[in-house]
């Protein structure tokens, strides 16, 4: 298969799919490793949720710009 | 000029120096100097670090593609940003800070040798140097249009302010100064986004003119037989390669992170930058379709922002645009002087020089800044002459960023690369993107087959060369899964 003649809807069903890992990747880590060192156990340090919203901006973008 | 514009370009040089120099006080010791004594919270590592990013080729050359090839230039941000970010957030920078190092090269030489510490640090400082001499003249040029000054007064004015509180103040200076010249970044480029809007028939109209004139101006990806941006490239290349090695392994940015009050300041630094990013079109790929739009007749892309400066922006607020420019190189070059004389100072010098004396690195670290600064002052001019000296370093150092991935990967999430194959592995990878390179391929498809490479090479190369001689690589490698 050449490289070169790959549709491009692909390029977005796999950009979808990359972040949709990263989720996965976030929710995989310890929440203890997440709040090591934090001032506190207040649910807004935890950058896993940080991570989660940016995740979900990036699926709504490549959503629609394709 | 208009007045209100010369307030505002006196005021901000005033404003940048007086902080600058303000944190002189706080350094006594190389720690203070380096990693601002580990005091930085995580809004500051944020601002920081989109301070750092944006750079000269963001504003001009970015406006400019997106004239070009439309929103698709805005994949630098995101699809090329943020999966790295998140995973420097959550991953890369405890493991940094468990191992309590200043700097990457000092992080592969733990897991690896001191050799790779060295070869790292080195191919890194040259690149920088000519890096901040492109960026002096990127200045310079925007001082001579917008104030007439020569291009000599315009290095030597700008050269004068960053190395005043970058030698002072250190990374604290370096990261607060950069606080604000990402606010005065954003205000410029909101600035635009809403007189370039209203001057357009408000939302609707915009978006209506751009879609039907331009209807692929607002696909995500080019096709995969693009000749620049092929999708598949972009995704492989940029978004797995190019961009993790620069969020993971670059010291001018992870060096904020590492200056943090604590291991979550970090993270969250980052995790906050990447907010910063999904923003940042709005203000380097918006002007170029903004000019498209608005049918700027432009001879070449790149002249797609200036046009729209000159005819979007009233009098009074032009000067804001002229500063936001200025800042975004400032902001650059101070954070590539301080990390690279870190990296000099510690990485290079602890290393060859055996007898070099720790409680030195203070004034050794202050005066290879102002050596740097002279040294990209002169080479600044150069790298205009001679531009292809410059495409020719950084080239060299995208052949190492495969290579070097892979020797972060590997080494972060396995005990198995061993020192030896971490050397080999480096300097065949290099070879091999060479090869590929000098044969017409995409630098794109260059990145991910010499990271494919090396990975392949640095996995069996292991096997056949003697182990790590520490036993024990609990605190380089990352492994928050391991039971305890």
């Amino acid at each position: 298969m050449d490289i070169a003649n790959l549709p491009l809807a692909w390029a977005n069903y796999l950009s979808i799919l990359i972040f949709l890992c990263i989720f996965v990747l976030v929710w995989s880590i310890p929440k203890k490793v997440v709040f090591e060192d934090a001032p506190d156990q207040s649910r807004w340090r935890d950058i896993r949720v940080w991570a989660t919203v940016l995740v979900a901006v990036q699926l709504f973008i490549y959503a629609v710009f394709n | 000029m208009h007045p209100l514009d010369l307030a505002i370009i006196v005021g901000y040089l005033a404003l940048i120096t007086f902080v600058g120099l303000r944190l002189a006080g706080r350094v006594k010791t190389a720690h203070d100097f380096f990693l601002a004594g580990r005091t930085l919270s995580w809004w500051v590592i944020g601002l920081s670090i989109i301070g750092t990013n944006i750079g000269a080729n963001s504003y001009v050359g970015a406006a400019g593609n997106a004239f070009s090839i439309g929103i698709a230039q805005a994949n630098f941000e995101w699809i090329g940003a943020i999966p790295a970010m998140i995973i420097a957030a959550l991953v890369f920078i405890p493991l940094y800070w468990k191992a309590g190092v200043y700097s990457i090269p000092e992080y592969l030489g733990l897991r690896y040798n001191p050799t790779v510490r060295v070869v790292a640090a080195l191919i890194t400082s040259v690149v920088a140097v000519f890096a901040i001499g492109v960026a002096l003249w990127a200045i310079a040029l925007t001082l001579q249009t917008y104030l007439g000054w020569p291009i000599w007064v315009g290095i030597l004015v700008t050269g004068t302010i960053v190395g005043a509180y970058s030698i002072a103040g250190g990374l604290a200076a370096v990261a607060f100064t950069d606080i604000f010249q990402v606010c005065i970044m954003f205000a410029g480029g909101l600035v635009i986004v809403g007189l370039g809007i209203s001057e357009t028939g408000g939302f609707s109209g915009f978006t209506e003119t751009l879609i039907s004139e331009n209807p692929n101006h607002l696909q995500a990806y080019l096709p995969a037989d693009h000749e620049s941006y092929p999708w598949p490239g972009v995704i492989f290349g940029l978004g797995m390669v190019l961009s993790p090695a620069y969020w993971w392994a670059g010291q001018a940015i992870l060096q904020r992170s590492l200056g943090a009050k604590t291991q979550w300041d970090a993270s969250a630094g980052m995790m906050f930058a990447a907010f910063g990013k999904i923003f940042v079109p709005l203000l380097i790929v918006f002007p170029g379709l903004l000019a498209l739009v608005m049918h700027a007749q432009i001879e070449y892309p790149d002249m797609a922002l200036p046009w729209i400066i000159k005819n979007v922006l009233p009098p009074g607020i032009s000067g804001l645009m002229f500063i936001a420019i200025i800042a975004a190189l400032q902001s650059t070059i101070d954070s590539s002087v301080n990390s690279t004389s870190l990296m000099l100072t510690r990485d290079v010098r602890h290393v060859l020089i055996k007898n070099a004396n720790p409680d030195n690195d203070l004034k050794v670290g202050r005066v290879l800044t102002l050596v740097l600064l002279l040294l990209s002052m002169c080479t600044a001019p150069l790298v205009a002459e001679m531009g292809g000296i410059f495409t020719f370093l950084q080239t060299i150092l995208s052949l190492f960023q495969g290579p070097m991935l892979a020797l972060l990967i590997l080494g972060a999430f396995t005990r198995r690369a061993t020192p030896q194959a971490g050397l080999w592995t480096l300097i065949s990878g290099v070879v091999v993107s060479s090869v590929t390179l000098y044969s017409g391929v995409n630098m794109l498809y260059v990145a991910f087959s010499s990271f494919i490479y090396s990975l392949v090479a640095l996995w069996v190369l292991s096997g056949f060369t003697a182990p790590h001689p520490n036993k024990d690589l609990s605190n380089l490698t990352y492994s928050p899964w391991r039971r305890s």
